[in-house]
């Protein structure tokens, strides 16, 4: 114990500028989180609110404040360099796991210890008492050590100095856009595979093995063997993961308690069509009936294969979704969008469609009611809300650690206590929206600030033109809540033979439009 | 007498180079055995590989009856380390060094302490990258000597120093070598002529000789020999005999196994009975000038 406590204030003195960066920074992003959700702004259009307003201060403070972080980890991991055959301290008694002890205390001390205080604060502030989230709290903490921290301090051990650390952080940077670069050309290379939960694995493996590997023995180049061995297998498992089968198996062809039909297409004007981004969205409007009435679908993801009479396939790999479908649904639209030079060489023959719909089946469970107040409001197993208005007439919630794991709202649209808008028709009775929060099921999300924002509203997707409507929720609108209850996973397989694709591609009118014959 | 360090034909491969080929040693404990050759000879590769900083091709060493590729943590309480190329921290001052370095070793002397900071003249508050080169060595070598080291590892720590820090350097050592063993590579003869009680001559990788340095004196001679004419050079000599010449009546060479007798034997066999014959000591530079010349030579 003597060596870890002399070795972590001799690095405490050492470091203390960094220390500070990093504390100001700190400092810095909670001011601007209180700002961001309490809604305040305390200043005069000055230069300052504006460079707050624009979202480019904040933005900058969270990226400081990671890079703050990890430029830390890296100088005291260097401080005393594992690269190199002259550095004093390697001839002297150290022993390395004290070594390691000194540089994790540091790292918990001057990074950890004040983030973990910070989330407290802001926790605080936010109106939600932190002693009720501790778990959340060590969770976050644990989440950043394991991916981030843990990561920076193995790759500091393997670079000798700054420059050093920059190449390795280029290089990495070249290497994760290679990954996004070879994610898009491999076909439904993000389906849910269950490979994130091995990468994860791996890569924590592999930063423990370096950190080890380095303080124990000193062995450089095997140890950047391993870290290449772990960025090559990565790339591997990409491209040998058989993501169709899996998704198969993930979604077993079930009987699916709900039909869908191809509603014929309305004819856009002029036969023009969107072109975002050099890709042409289609949708294909779906009639749905049959799903019982405790019960709801959320299309989690779908692969559309295209074949026209010249045996040309197109094939669109896993495309991911959220698109819920309700008992009371009479329609909806399942949507993706293809390159323009395919839409070109399909739109003007017959085409069959394949359609894999990937989906969940939910029960909704404990149905209660709950009339929005006026003002801020505790909504039980949320967070603490108040009813925006304006355009949207939304619920915008402070919640947290994390968005509540799963919450169905639904209200009829009749009800609503919104002011009504002068284009829209009047809302029928009996005719339900609804609106879900999805969060995840760990204790916590993965960020900085432990308080996050949810809106809540309403779609009501009977509307005879099949697109969506926002009835509003406002003080006094009568919601029912229920907590949807996963029954299993299901896929549905559609075909649609001699298909005009034109037909289907969604008209010119908002965004990047070029307008095309 | 034990031995502090024993290498067993110790190898080191630097891929196509052969930097250590096949180095065994002994240093005996209580020595001050110098380790020396000209630049590139593999003199800081061995050092390193007694230091554990890297590893042995093949081979085998012990320092202090461990196996030098288990050296590390506790195991480096006894032994102190001064490197002419070590990267000392240079953000602390001698100072907080000291006090810094205090905690790793349990026999730490602070009289001691104090009394190299007077005697090396080390300002106390200064930090290690405003001191001179001189001055950072001489706190290194106080770092590696507070803690009564029972060995004493230095790879060529007068280089580039004037003659006084050297002088103060090597007082500091011998004021400890009582109690410590001593291995010091160096290629300035002349220093390591004044303390050393033992020497190994390592060149190109390979060990040429190793042993006491009063032996060594005694066993290397000038050799002249002068005849009333101008001897014909024999086609054989004994092995001993490192570069013959002659000029006029005179004959010079060195013997590496110098005997009073035998060497007179040898003389009379080989060139008959010459006129006078005058045997000279040698210096250490001369004797490593005569063996680094006639290995050129007969390389």
């Amino acid at each position: 114990m003597k060596q870890v406590w002399n070795i972590f204030r001799k690095d405490a003195r050492r470091h203390w500028p960094e220390i500070a960066v990093s504390l100001v920074a700190l400092a810095g992003f909670a001011w601007l989180d209180i700002r961001d959700w309490s809604h305040t702004d305390s200043f005069a259009a000055t230069g300052f609110s504006i460079l707050i307003a624009s979202r480019f201060l904040p933005g900058l403070v969270d990226a400081l404040l990671p890079i703050s972080w990890m430029f830390l980890i890296v100088r005291v991991v260097q401080s005393e360099s594992l690269v190199g055959d002259r550095q004093f301290w390697i001839t002297r008694p150290y022993d390395w796991k004290q070594l390691i002890a000194a540089k994790a205390l540091f790292m918990l001390v001057f990074i950890n210890l004040p983030f973990f205080i910070m989330d407290i604060f802001l926790l605080s502030r936010a109106g939600f008492h932190p002693a009720h989230h501790l778990i959340g709290l060590l969770w976050m903490q644990l989440m950043w050590i394991l991916f981030l921290f843990l990561s920076a301090a193995a790759l500091a051990t393997v670079a000798k100095n700054i420059p050093q650390m920059l190449l390795v952080v280029l290089l990495i940077a070249l290497y994760m856009i290679g990954m996004v670069a070879l994610s898009q050309v491999i076909p439904s290379a993000d389906a849910p595979s269950g490979g994130d939960s091995w990468s994860a694995l791996l890569l924590i493996g592999t930063a423990l093995a370096v950190i080890f590997l380095q303080y124990s023995r000193r062995k450089v180049a095997l140890s950047r063997w391993l870290i290449v061995g772990f960025c090559a297998l990565m790339i591997v498992m990409m491209v040998a993961t058989p993501y169709r089968s899996l998704v198969a198996r993930a979604y077993p062809n079930g009987n699916l308690p709900v039909q869908l039909a191809l509603v014929p297409a309305v004819t856009h004007d002029s036969g023009s069509h969107s072109i975002y981004d050099g890709r042409v969205p289609i949708s294909f409007p779906v009639s749905v009936s049959g799903l019982p009435l405790d019960s709801f679908l959320q299309l989690n993801g779908m692969i559309v294969t295209l074949t026209n009479a010249d045996g040309f396939r197109w094939d669109s790999g896993w495309r991911g979704q959220a698109l819920s479908l309700f008992p009371d649904q009479k329609k909806a639209n399942i949507g993706f969008d293809l390159k323009q030079n395919i839409f070109d060489r399909l739109k003007s023959a017959p085409v069959t469609v394949h359609l894999l719909l990937a989906f969940t089946l939910f029960h909704s469970r404990n149905q209660r009611e709950f009339t929005v107040p006026s003002g801020e409001f505790a909504w039980p197993d949320v967070g603490l809300c108040f009813s925006e208005g304006g355009y949207w007439n939304r619920v915008r919630c402070r919640v947290p650690l994390r968005k509540p794991t799963a919450v169905l709202i639904s209200s009829e649209t009749a009800a609503s206590t919104c002011p009504p808008v002068r284009t829209s028709t009047p809302p029928k009775p009996g005719v339900f929206a609804h609106g879900t929060v999805w969060g995840d099921s760990e204790p916590a999300e993965m960020g900085i600030s432990p308080v996050h924002e949810v809106d809540i509203y309403l779609s009501d997707w009977d509307t005879s033109d099949s697109n969506a409507t926002y009835p509003g929720i406002c003080p006094g609108t009568p919601l029912i809540l229920s907590t949807p209850e996963m029954v299993g996973r299901s896929r549905l397989e559609l075909d649609f033979e001699n298909l005009s694709l034109a037909e289907y591609g969604i008209g010119s009118g908002t965004g990047r439009v070029v307008i095309r014959p | 007498m034990t031995s502090a360090i024993q290498t067993d034909i110790l190898v080191k491969k630097f891929r196509r180079v052969d930097a250590l080929q096949g180095l065994t040693l002994n240093v005996p404990q209580g020595a001050v055995y110098a380790l020396v050759g000209p630049n590139g000879a593999g003199k800081t590769t061995a050092i390193k590989i007694l230091m554990n900083i890297i590893r042995a091709t093949s081979g085998r060493a012990e320092v202090l009856g461990t196996d030098s590729s288990q050296i590390r943590g506790r195991l480096l309480e006894p032994i102190g380390y001064v490197s002419e190329n070590q990267e000392m921290p240079e953000w602390m001052t001698v100072d907080s060094l000291l006090n810094y370095l205090r905690p790793f070793y349990p026999t730490w002397d602070t009289n001691l302490e104090a009394e190299l900071i007077k005697q090396f003249d080390l300002p106390r508050n200064r930090k290690l990258r405003h001191l001179s080169r001189g001055m950072r060595m001489k706190a290194a070598l106080a770092s590696s000597l507070a803690y009564h080291p029972r060995l004493i590892v230095l790879d060529e720590p007068f280089t580039g120093l004037d003659p006084l820090v050297r002088d103060e350097l090597i007082q500091g050592l011998l004021d400890r070598a009582e109690e410590s063993t001593i291995f010091v590579s160096s290629h300035d003869l002349a220093e390591i002529e004044t303390f050393a009680s033992h020497v190994a001559y390592l060149e190109e990788g390979k060990l040429r000789f190793a042993e006491e340095l009063t032996t060594l004196a005694n066993r290397f001679r000038d050799v002249e020999l002068t005849f009333d004419a101008p001897p014909s050079l024999p086609q054989k000599t004994p092995d001993n005999w490192l570069q013959l010449s002659t000029s006029a009546a005179v004959v010079r060479f060195t013997d590496s196994s110098f005997a009073s007798e035998r060497t007179g034997a040898d003389i009379r066999a080989v060139f008959g009975e010459p006129r006078n014959v005058t045997f000279s000591p040698m210096s250490l530079r001369s004797i490593f000038l005569a063996m680094a010349k006639s290995g050129r030579n007969s390389a």
